[in-house]
């Protein structure tokens, strides 16, 4: 059993709140959505690269989450069911749009703000690029970069969340980043 | 290992000894673990606004409430349909009590003719010193029902008691 499974103290959601939501209880369902929202917007956010898409996701994993819950088979294992939904439903989408085409950059205006503006603009810029690059990887690669770098998770949870071996996703996970840093150095290459 | 077999080991996270002595002498592969740690620092810096995840769980709650309220209106529906359906059963039954279904007819006969079974013919008796008599068909009693049956009676009731149908037909199913 993965470390990473909340249990009912840590979570903040004892029993009670788990029951009341399966009595029907709505309230306790949006307790339980903030509780996880966080985890599912940002992996949504990051595997789909715009929050539309991502809150529609978000969306549709909590809506299955409300029809799953008697079916959960431990409350325990709620955390990685939903890493689980919410990867499978951005996989969905991007089969359903296709493969989104690296569009070209648009730099950010630079933050003036910021004690150092050009390191400001190169932040931002990579953020962005690192956005678009992410979105260019396989889908596997993808989730498990995602769960790796941007959940923290370890390679061991990100495995059993995908259903895959330790070492295929640590060889997915260091392709991707290989992937990534060649993206980046392209296009900064390019901005040099 | 060159520096590609050195960049791979810095992307599987290795912890290994050798890779950290040559990060300390290869500026390359430091430069190289420096970008792929900056690139896991953007992948993480990601500020999303409240009122997005407001969005979200107010957009989730509404179907559930939505769903929920489609699902009374069916519930409600089918209640209704089978009201309906049981108030059109009662009407039916009501009204088969109230105009009972006409009798069948009933088929009587009066005094049933007994019927009398012959013996079967045997063979013709030939005594050598008699005359043959030759019979033609079955040798029958000489009188008796067969010979002068009498009439069968069918009477029909119908719904009206004082309306009865009597009809006679002899033993061979003619009118008479």
């Amino acid at each position: 059993m993965a470390d990473f499974r909340l249990t009912a103290d840590d979570a903040g959601q004892p029993a009670g709140l788990i029951a009341r939501a399966k009595l029907g209880d709505l309230d306790a369902f949006d307790q339980i959505m903030r509780l996880h929202e966080k985890q599912v917007l940002m992996t949504g956010l990051r595997l789909l690269g715009n929050m539309e898409d991502a809150q529609d996701a978000a969306q549709e994993t909590f809506l299955r989450l409300y029809k799953s819950l008697n079916r959960l088979p431990d409350v325990l294992e709620m955390k990685s069911w939903l890493y689980r939904v919410t990867v499978n439903i951005c996989n969905d989408v991007h089969r359903q749009r296709g493969r989104r085409k690296a569009e070209p950059l648009t730099g950010p205006e630079p933050v003036s703000s910021h004690p150092d503006p050009e390191k400001a603009w190169s932040e931002v810029e990579r953020e962005r690029l690192v956005e678009m690059a992410l979105q260019t990887l396989p889908e596997k690669e993808r989730a498990a970069v995602v769960l790796r770098d941007v959940q923290g998770l370890s390679t061991r949870e990100v495995a059993e969340i995908l259903g895959s071996s330790e070492v295929t996703v640590r060889s997915q996970i260091s392709v991707a980043r290989g992937k990534l840093k060649k993206f980046t150095d392209r296009y900064l290459r390019k901005r040099l | 290992m060159n520096c590609s077999d050195w960049e791979q080991e810095i992307t599987a996270e290795s912890e290994s000894v050798a890779l950290e002595e040559h990060l300390r002498t290869c500026g390359h592969c430091r430069d190289f673990a420096g970008e792929v740690e900056r690139n896991r620092a953007a992948l993480q810096a990601v500020e999303i606004h409240p009122t997005a995840f407001d969005a979200v769980r107010l957009r989730v709650l509404n179907e559930i409430r939505a769903k929920k309220q489609r699902g009374a209106w069916w519930a409600w529906s089918a209640v209704a349909a089978a009201a309906c359906f049981a108030i059109l059963c009662a009407a039916v039954v009501f009204q088969s009590w109230k105009n009972p279904a006409p009798p069948k007819p009933l088929i009587a006969t009066k005094n049933p003719p007994k019927i009398e079974r012959t013996p079967a013919p045997g063979p013709p008796v030939m005594r050598a010193h008699h005359r043959v008599h030759h019979h033609f068909g079955p040798v029958t009693a000489s009188a008796g029902p067969a010979h002068n049956p009498e009439p069968l009676v069918v009477k029909m009731l119908t719904n009206d008691p004082d309306v009865i149908i009597i009809w006679l037909v002899d033993q061979k199913g003619d009118s008479l």
